[in-house]
């Protein structure tokens, strides 16, 4: 501590303005906090169990067999990404307001939005942390499934024709073109973005509830009615009051391309552009409600 | 120019739906000059926190204003320079020591070499160098205040604002706190602390306020609040019994009136600390 650090400097003509570094420094804290806690440890822990599991399940033909895997992993990773989001968010604010470890933060020349934005950043690196995790099991599944495959196929054919040969070739290779699957990308991108707007729903809920449970519950059924928006409009669409009712809620529906991936469809990126941006508006919107909350909040 | 000034600052806490409203704070006019040791005083629920977080912006004024080095408050700027501990500090229970003062330090804009000797230096000064890798969930209630107060220090603050400093902490670490208070003061920062330990403030404050209710009943300078001007006490060693009557006899003749003699008793504190100092194996261990 020198002197010259207690030489008061013109303090008129200093400013604080938005700093990214501080929101990362947030975020970073919170992504710790939250892997030491080993809470979500737990939830990533079930969905690899399930993960791994696929490996296992050897009945059916090939092609099958394939489009199981990917059917079960891809769902084990939207739920399992879906809980990480709302559970993962849902105490970060309260938690911060009743230990009092809010008032540490915000005594430093730090602003609220660079509190809430690093707070939400983290809970994010934490959901992509566990969907890398997740991914890369994934991989490994069906890496390990191709393998198998192939090895079967080629002893299966041993001392066949030549045509033979050819056919397992090409069987060879269309596995090969099975596992090499882009669609599989476009799911778990359109995953993430259904995940990160959760996430911010969850955010918000958080904003003027302290209460764990109401902040799980509620985003949770945001999710749930935002999942039956679209069949629900089809069936009650000439109510238009209830229509703008449903417009509140975002269209979880919209991200729910796994399904048609695994009807062998091909969905066009053009498409998942516009889920992703979609998600990424809805979520500023949200964003920018929960600070406006926060702001105002007596904490 | 003040470290802080407040006008009319007013607080009243809304207690929820049909419950009205609690007058927490009441036209408090503060001044804390810059240098000084400000001692918030007061019974408890008097106000005294919610005086910081006002200052801090941490709650919102229901009335009235306040600013630190004629900054608003409401601004962020104002608490480039602050530094804050809050009373029963609570931090990240799953970061070490080492790690919770890397994260203030960082909020505050240090990085690298500069925030790696700070927190050496800042581990060292409150004595937690030997738990700098332990998390704090298993902190004691002592070792987290003083965290907290190197958590306050990480930016070398001109004003520091201390709400209770010394709660739960030892008599050994209650006074080396009350020395870094003094210490503070002798390198030209500001600090305004709250406490309702009055004998520990009146060594260390320049002045103090007391508060009541949210009303601000007495404030002055610290010394002539307590000394009492008609009143003189000399303490004298080893006299003897015969010399005692003619010193009595001498202070009558002047036609003053003795109040009291007796033997001086130590404080139980004075006596802690020495005893403490005595066995040597305490040394240098309280971390
Ligand atoms: N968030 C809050 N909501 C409602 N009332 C509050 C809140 N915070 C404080 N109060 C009330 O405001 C009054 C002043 O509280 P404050 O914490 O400032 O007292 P204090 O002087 O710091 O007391 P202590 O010595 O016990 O720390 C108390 O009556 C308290 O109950
Ligand atoms: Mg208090």
């Amino acid at each position: 501590m020198t002197e010259s650090a207690i030489a008061a400097p013109s303090m008129s003509r200093e400013r604080v303005g938005f700093s990214a570094h501080r929101v990362s420094v947030i975020a970073v804290n919170t992504l710790t906090e939250a892997v030491r806690q080993k809470v979500f440890i737990l939830f990533l822990l079930i969905g690899l169990v399930f993960i791994a599991l696929a490996v296992f399940f050897a009945q059916f033909t090939f092609g099958e067999q394939m489009k199981f895997i990917k059917d079960t992993c891809l769902g084990v990773i939207s739920v399992i990404t879906t809980l990480i989001a709302i559970v993962g968010t849902a105490q970060l604010l309260p938690s911060e307001v009743e230990n009092r470890t809010i008032y540490t933060i915000l005594a430093k020349p730090v602003r609220r939005f660079e509190f809430l934005l690093g707070k939400f950043c983290g809970s994010l690196l934490l959901l992509l942390l566990s969907m890398a995790a997740m991914c890369i099991l994934f991989a490994a599944v069906l890496w390990i499934k191709e393998q198998g495959m192939i090895r079967e196929l080629s002893q299966s054919y041993v001392g066949e024709s030549p045509a033979a040969h050819v056919e397992a070739q090409k069987q060879i290779e269309q596995i090969q073109t099975e596992v090499l699957d882009v669609e599989l990308v476009k799911a778990l991108v359109a995953d993430l973005a259904k995940a990160t707007l959760i996430a911010s729903v969850t955010l918000l809920v958080s904003t003027f509830s302290t209460s764990l449970v109401f902040n799980v519950v509620v985003p949770f059924m945001v999710y749930v009615v935002g999942m039956l928006r679209g069949t629900a409009a089809e069936m009650w669409g000439a109510h238009r009051l209830f229509m703008a009712v449903l417009a509140v809620f975002p269209d979880f529906g919209l991200f729910s391309i796994a399904d048609e991936i695994n009807l062998g469809k091909v969905v066009p990126w053009g498409h998942i552009g516009q889920i992703v941006t979609y998600g990424v508006a809805r979520t500023l919107v949200i964003v920018v409600a929960a600070h406006l909350v926060f702001s105002r909040r007596e904490i | 120019m003040d470290a802080i000034r407040t006008e009319q600052l007013t607080k009243k806490y809304d207690l929820g739906w049909r419950k009205g409203k609690l007058l927490a704070l009441e036209k408090l006019n503060l001044r804390v000059r810059e240098g000084e040791v400000y001692g918030l005083l007061g019974p408890n629920g008097s106000g005294k926190s919610t005086t910081l977080k006002l200052v801090l912006d941490l709650v919102v004024p229901t009335e009235g204003s306040a600013w630190i080095f004629d900054v608003p408050c409401s601004k962020v700027v104002s608490r480039l320079h602050v530094g804050f501990l809050p009373e029963n500090p609570y931090f990240y229970r799953y970061l070490t020591g080492a790690e919770t003062l890397e994260f203030y330090g960082k909020l505050c804009g240090m990085r690298g070499a500069t925030l790696k000797k700070r927190i050496e230096e800042l581990l060292d000064l409150v004595g937690l160098t030997r738990a700098r890798h332990r998390r704090l969930a298993g902190y004691s209630k002592g070792m987290l205040q003083r965290i907290g107060l190197a958590q306050a220090l990480i930016h070398d603050p001109k004003l520091l604002l201390l709400d209770e400093p010394t709660a739960g902490v030892d008599p050994i670490g209650s006074k080396d706190i009350r020395d870094l208070i003094l210490r503070l003061k002798g390198m030209g920062k500001t600090v305004l602390l709250s406490s309702h330990l009055l004998a520990q403030v009146q060594d260390i404050c320049d002045r103090i306020g007391v508060l009541n209710r949210g009303q601000m009943i007495l404030e002055g300078d610290v010394q002539t609040l307590i000394s009492d001007q008609r009143r003189l006490s000399i303490t004298v060693q080893d006299l003897p019994e015969a010399a005692r009557a003619r010193v009595e006899e001498a202070v009558r003749a002047t036609g003053a009136s003795i109040v009291s003699v007796g033997h001086p008793q130590t404080t139980l504190e004075a006596l802690f600390l020495e005893a403490l100092r005595k066995d040597q194996r305490r040394e240098g261990e309280h971390d």
